[in-house]
């Protein structure tokens, strides 16, 4: 099948994930045994309470008949319409606060998932071409160790060791450079600025490391892999034999063919990174959406609940719409049925 | 036994006849007795040292398989015939259980029985109509039982074992804590009283520990023994594809790393009561039910105090002053190989009995998920078409969603539920992992299933004698059991990541069952003061846990299938992360 | 007589793994001539292709190519520009035997004037020659088509892509004119519309095809010496036989020199000119083709011509040789392959068998040779040894030899034994280069 047939398959496929995503969190929101209208307007059993009750749910669409309350409940997350947060910010829309608060996440994921690219997978790939060295060991059990430690630990114990960064490292990380506080919100607005954007990078640079730490322990690994497996393959002997030399069959020979099995992989990170901001984010104080989920989630607000947790599924359908997009790019015997 | 040659080399392998020695099991031993002699009087030896612990052990999951069955079937009766919505469904469910249950069950028969079947196109929805008439004989079968009074007949049976049980069990074991006690109080005098021999608390839970790591060490030992001698005394063949694989683990070395740390976790775990150096409900649970002697340097007299009050004044809150550390006393002679929390429990029961919740809670939700895999790939492969496609929509659905997400939402929505009360949360999270982790299982056995049902297959398999239930036990059981060890190896690990994110959050395990992520917070505020060993120490189990399993799982993929290319690599590496945790 | 342009004496490469140390080829001697087909042929494991990948230089750890092994490459405009760029490590003595240690370019024949010097005949040790040299060596003047095809192109990069690069290392094209040239190659070798092949993958190519642009990707190189190893082996028969009359065509079309690695024999009566078998890490039989089919000597090379099926005239079975082919471990103290000859004796199994010349039967007894030197052939009986031909190279000028204790025939079974195992003791490589583990051919079991 070409490829254009692929992609359609893909994405046609796609519909009935968000489809029955959306049902779920449906599901979740009406049959909760976490009542949400109560959660809305607390316990008082006054008068005003019950008619207030009342309203609520009214409003929520739970009087409905549970068909109509469903088929009003899709189309509005498929037009995008995610209601209001009722319970952690009152009367805000769920879109304004994705934008302020998804804004910041994006940030941190930016880095979370630049940094192990730039420095896992350089070193992996070193590890794969000098393998079996000492230097090979020494990164491989770096990366193990780095992609076993648990991103809440990690986090504390990096919190801890720049908070005391004079004593334990010698210099001041808050004063590094540029003056920044350690947790809290990296400030966005002024990013254009050199200032501004040294700032915020210096201050979701922690973050970031703790939650692309896993990545890339995994990255690392795979590029050492990847290399190895290549670096061993018919064709870069063959390559050899013709008289390449030995720095261009590494640079275009090897490093081109191991690139593929790590998009994949890169793209898997990435879709991981969703669920770990939370614990990141509460930890370093950041206010992103896994921190704002995390609030949601205590409070039972139920309505952004659920919206987020549409807004998570759609993303995660984007990323392996977009995995398979770069895989086709890379690599061109995609889509091809071999026989 | 005669005749056979070991050949170490692979390659000279296939050519040679394979010694082949077709007499039943007995009379082989009967040829050879001597090994089997030693080895079954080694075993029994074993056995008895720790037969109280054992009869213990079945007696209380017995108790606890018989109490699950009646309470299921109360609360099932309960909550349906609440009437409304919920009831409804919840009868509903009920039903769609049966009917599915007998579904698994037809189709599995159905599937044994295949090599009978010569056009089942034309029988398909016979086939469905199978599982509507098992599932109903099931459920007739089991109202039939229920109006019987049978449910109670159960719970009779099951309480006469138990007590037959508790006789064995209240013998004397090796490796209980009161053979080797290390509790006790010093006089000013410098004598111990209360402790093993004298010592002090702390050499007597090091002897303690180093006989029951010792022992699980010998019984591990002499299984490897047993199985040695068998393969070279009484086996029937003289080499099979197993023997390949074991050979290869025995030389990966990250692999016995992998092995060492998981004998280590699982060990504490099990034997956690021994381990650890009081007991959880002393401790942990009930500290205001027990209390301890102590020598009073004050009053220079024995005194009993509640363990609770104890804690309240041997809390770490991160001076110097307030601080109990790493492998230190207390002031009521208590040992505490890992200092003490921020509200004055012992560290190391802490996290002894947390090992055993992670342990049983990562077991629990694999079991879940290898049951639901295994029955979905059957169907997957059996009826394919639609209810394949159901399937892959449903999985990609689940696996699509973040796993942490998932799990903060489930345990905050249903934390008010009975469920959630059981195990203070792990049950519920127990099986939270296992629904949303078995589309990875899934995935894997489906391939394999899916050839089982080809009928051209088949039809080879009966060509050259062989049955498809021959191959299937041969060679498909062989790869997903296979599968099934690396996948739970590496799942394990992701479990502990997962379940200790959670409690690290406030949602998963509540206090006051340990769990190695709760510690962590608990010491959050102090890392960077004197009690840094509260957040610290757990921090590293975790991780050279965590590391052990990843390479438990690495070592058995390269040793069953040096070649493996996994597909799923990718899939289950989001499950060996614990979502991100 | 000419020089070969590639002799291969002595060759030993060895495998040291964890488990066991594998001598993949234990003193293998060979030569190919210009614009002649060696044929190389034996079951796997006999040590074909490591040859291969040794002459390439293309073998890596645990495997060594032992120093004691000399691979020369004969090509004058090659030496010439070799020893230019090496005079220090240039000989010009004429004598390889007395060659310098630290010296890996021999000049026969020519005139020493430092950057100017000018080599009419020579040859380049590839063993002891420095890794730039070799690098030199690899495409320009001998290039390599493997067995499968497919894995031998890179499956990221258009077939056009992999071919314009070796033109522009080798042939120093690029842009317009490489693509041009590579349509050319392309083009030559059979593959029909090149400018959209060209810009096609190699999985798009079919099976036939993938094996043509393994083909051009080496002719794009300018080589020499074009080695095949098993390029046939994986295509069915009617596109073999299309891709043998490829490589006779170039071959013609370009002067090259081929060596044809298989295990087909058959193919090797269609393509070579020489033959060259092989068992077991040592060459066995060496003989010009149509003798090697007229009269095999060697037990080994009789089972093999009796077991294509065709030849075979009588049974309803298939002869097949029993057994398989042994990896050897250690130095040879005995024939290697007597556990599976049907012609065997008690000597075989103790004597390790030199390769000697074999006459016809009918030709006259050849009285006593002077000893050969490092175990090569002795010379034809009275004639004298051809007047230019460098002393102690192997030659492959219609020489017939065979490893064996059955030969010479016309000796007695005792001297016969004597001949191979006197000379086995006596030729004991001089203690040149030798390292501290055993000298080569020592006949000491390990």
């Amino acid at each position: 099948m070409s490829r254009v047939r692929y992609f359609g398959r893909r994405i046609l496929l796609s519909i009935p994930v968000l489809v029955l995503g959306g049902t779920f969190t449906f599901l979740v929101f009406r049959f909760s045994p976490v009542d949400p209208a109560a959660a809305i307007v607390g316990t008082a059993a006054t008068e005003e309470g019950v008619a207030e009750y009342n309203r609520v749910r009214a409003e929520l669409g739970l009087s409905q008949p549970v068909l109509d309350h469903y088929w009003a409940y899709m189309l509005d997350l498929f037009t995008l319409n995610l209601g209001q947060s009722w319970v952690v910010s009152q009367g805000t829309p769920v879109t304004d606060l994705l934008n302020t608060y998804g804004l910041r996440t994006l940030w941190l994921t930016f880095w979370a998932v630049l940094i192990p690219i730039f420095v896992g997978i350089p070193l992996g790939v070193y590890a794969g071409l000098h393998a079996n060295t000492k230097v090979d060991y020494a990164v491989s059990v770096f990366g193990i160790v780095w992609r076993a430690m648990p991103n809440f630990w990690l986090a504390i114990i990096l919190l801890a060791v720049l908070s005391q960064s004079k004593s334990i490292l010698g210099f001041d990380w808050s004063g590094f450079i540029v003056d920044t506080a350690l947790i809290g919100t990296p400030d966005l607005t002024n990013l254009t600025t050199v200032d501004g954007f040294l700032e915020a990078t210096k201050r979701i640079l922690p973050p970031a490391i703790v939650l692309g730490s896993a990545s890339m322990g995994s990255e690392l690994r795979i590029a050492r892999t990847a290399v190895l497996e290549t670096i061993n393959a018919d064709y870069v002997e063959n390559a050899k034999a013709n008289g390449v030399p030995d720095r261009r069959v590494v640079w275009k020979h090897v490093l081109r063919n191991a690139l593929v099995p790590l998009v994949p992989t890169v793209t898997n990170e990435a879709f991981l990174l969703i669920g770990g901001s939370v614990i990141v984010e509460v930890v370093f104080g950041i206010h992103g959406i896994g921190w704002l989920f995390f609030q949601a989630a205590l409070n039972a607000d139920m309505p952004l609940v659920t919206a987020l947790v549409f807004v998570f599924i759609v993303v995660v359908v984007g990323i392996n719409i977009l995995q398979d997009v770069l895989y086709a790019l890379i690599d061109p015997r995609v889509g091809y049925d071999a026989r | 036994m005669a005749g056979h040659t070991h050949s170490t080399d692979d390659r000279t392998r296939d050519e040679q006849p394979h010694a082949r020695d077709d007499r039943p099991l007995r009379s082989r031993v009967a040829e050879t007795p001597r090994p089997a002699a030693i080895w079954l009087l080694g075993a029994a030896a074993l056995l008895a040292v720790e037969l109280g612990d054992i009869a213990g052990a079945v007696r209380s999951l017995g108790g606890m398989a018989v109490g699950a069955v009646a309470f299921s079937y109360s609360g099932t009766l309960s909550v349906a015939g609440s009437g409304g919505t919920v009831g409804l469904l919840a009868l509903v469910g009920v039903v769609l259980g049966f009917f599915v249950g007998g579904l698994a069950i037809a189709t599995w028969t159905r599937i044994r029985v295949l090599h009978r079947v010569t056009d089942r196109f034309s029988y398909r929805t016979r086939q469905l109509l199978d599982g509507v008439v098992l599932g109903a004989a099931v459920a007739l079968a089991t109202w039939l039982g229920v109006t019987i009074g049978a449910v109670d007949v159960l719970v009779a049976a099951g309480g006469v074992v138990r007590s037959l049980l508790g006789v064995v069990a209240d013998l004397p074991t090796l490796t209980a804590r009161e053979t080797i006690p290390n509790r006790g109080y010093q006089t000013p005098d410098g004598t111990w009283h209360g402790t093993f021999m004298s010592l002090a608390p702390a050499y007597a839970w090091a002897v303690r520990v180093v006989v029951v790591y010792g022992y699980v060490a010998a019984v591990l030992a002499w299984t490897w023994m047993g199985y040695l001698w068998y393969r070279a005394h009484y086996r029937r063949v003289d080499w099979t594809p197993r023997d390949d694989v074991v050979r290869r683990l025995r030389s990966h070395r990250w692999g016995q790393f992998g092995m060492v740390v998981t004998f280590l976790f699982l060990t504490l775990a099990i034997f956690a009561p021994s381990l650890a150096t009081t007991t959880a409900q002393q401790n942990l649970y009930e500290p205001f039910s027990h209390s301890i002697t102590h020598y009073d340097a004050n009053t220079d007299s024995v005194r009993e105090t509640l363990v609770g009050s104890a804690n309240l004044q041997t809390q770490s809150e991160g001076y110097a002053s307030a601080n109990f550390g790493p492998m230190s006393y207390d002031q009521y002679d208590r040992f505490h190989p890992a200092g003490t929390l921020t509200n004055g429990k012992d560290l190391w029961t802490f996290l002894a009995y947390g090992a055993r919740v992670s342990l049983v809670i990562g077991l629990l939700s694999i079991g879940v998920s290898a049951i639901l895999a295994t029955v979905f790939s059957l169907f997957s492969a059996y009826y394919r078409g639609l209810v394949d496609l159901v399937l892959v929509v449903v999985g990609d659905t689940i696996m699509g969603v973040p796993r942490l997400l998932m799990l903060i939402l489930l345990t905050v929505i249903l934390s008010d539920t009975w469920i959630a009360g059981l195990y203070n949360g792990g049950i519920l999270l127990a099986l939270i992992l296992a629904g949303t982790g078995w589309p990875f299982l899934w995935r894997s056995f489906r391939g394999p299933t899916l050839q089982i049902a080809e009928e051209e297959w088949v039809d080879a398999a009966r060509s050259y004698g062989q049955s498809a239930t021959g191959i299937m036990r041969l060679h498909m059981l062989p790869y997903l059991v296979g599968y099934l060890l690396i996948y739970s190896s590496l799942i394990l690990g992701g479990v502990i990541l997962a379940v200790a994110g959670l409690s690290f959050l406030g949602f998963g395990i509540t206090a006051p069952t340990p769990e190695w992520g709760r510690a962590v917070n608990l010491g959050r505020e102090y890392v960077a003061s004197a009690s840094w060993h509260i957040s610290l120490i757990p921090g590293v189990m975790i991780t050279l846990v965590v590391m052990g399993f990843n390479a438990m799982g690495d070592a058995l993929r390269d040793a069953v299938d040096p070649k493996s290319d996994d597909g799923n690599a990718a899939t289950t590496e989001a499950d060996a992360r614990g979502g991100g945790a | 007589m000419t020089d070969p342009l590639l002799s291969v004496e002595s060759l030993r490469t060895t495998f040291h793994t964890d488990q066991e140390v594998v001598r993949a080829v234990d003193g293998a001697s060979f030569s190919v001539a210009p614009t002649e087909t060696l044929g190389i042929v034996g079951e796997s494991g006999s040590g074909k292709s490591v040859t291969a990948r040794s002459v390439l230089g293309l073998v890596e750890e645990p495997g060594r190519v032992h120093p004691d092994s000399s691979i020369r490459y004969h090509d004058p405009a090659f030496v010439q520009r070799t020893a230019r760029a090496h005079p220090d490590a240039t000989f010009w003595g004429g004598d390889v035997d007395n060659e310098p240690d630290d010296a890996f370019v021999t000049v026969h024949e020519g005139e020493q004037s430092g950057e100017n010097a000018v080599v009419k005949r020579g040859s380049v040790d590839l063993v002891s020659a420095p890794d730039a040299v070799v690098q030199q060596v690899r495409g320009s003047e001998i290039a390599m088509v493997s067995q499968d095809a497919l894995s031998s192109l890179n499956p990221v990069y258009t077939v056009g892509n992999q071919i314009e690069e070796l033109l522009g290392i080798h042939r120093g094209l690029s842009g317009r004119e490489a693509t041009e040239t590579a349509e050319e190659l392309l083009r030559n070798v059979g593959i029909p519309d090149p400018e959209r092949r060209l810009r096609e993958y190699p999985h798009q190519f079919s099976g036939g095809m993938q094996q043509r642009a393994v083909i051009a990707l080496a002719l794009a190189c300018d080589p020499s010496v074009l080695v095949c190893d098993e390029p046939t082996t994986a295509l069915d028969v009617t596109i073999q036989a299309q891709v043998l009359d490829l490589l006779a065509r170039l071959k013609r079309e370009q002067d090259l020199s081929v060596v044809f690695i298989t295990h087909d024999i058959g193919v090797i009566a269609q393509v070579a000119d020489s033959v060259a078998v092989m068992y077991a890490g040592e060459v066995v039989e060496r003989a010009p083709v149509e003798r090697l089919f007229d009269v095999p000597k060697h037990p080994y090379t009789r089972g093999l011509l009796r077991s294509i099926p065709g030849v075979a005239t009588t049974g309803d079975r298939l002869p097949t040789i029993e057994g398989s082919v042994p990896t050897p471990s250690e130095a040879a103290t005995s024939c290697r392959f007597a556990p599976r000859c049907p012609e065997a004796f008690d000597a075989c199994h103790e004597v390790h068998p030199d390769a000697v010349r074999v006459a016809g039967e009918e030709e006259p007894a050849e009285r006593d040779a002077p000893p050969a030197e490092n175990g090569t052939q002795s010379r034809e009986n009275g004639k004298p040894p051809a007047a230019d031909a460098a002393p102690g190279l192997p030659t492959a000028n219609g020489e017939h030899t065979a490893a064996c204790l059955l030969y010479p025939a016309t000796l007695s079974t005792g001297e016969r034994v004597e001949r191979h195992d006197g000379d086995d003791r006596s030729n004991r490589a001089p203690p040149s280069r030798t390292d501290a583990s055993g000298a080569a051919g020592s006949g000491v079991s390990e």
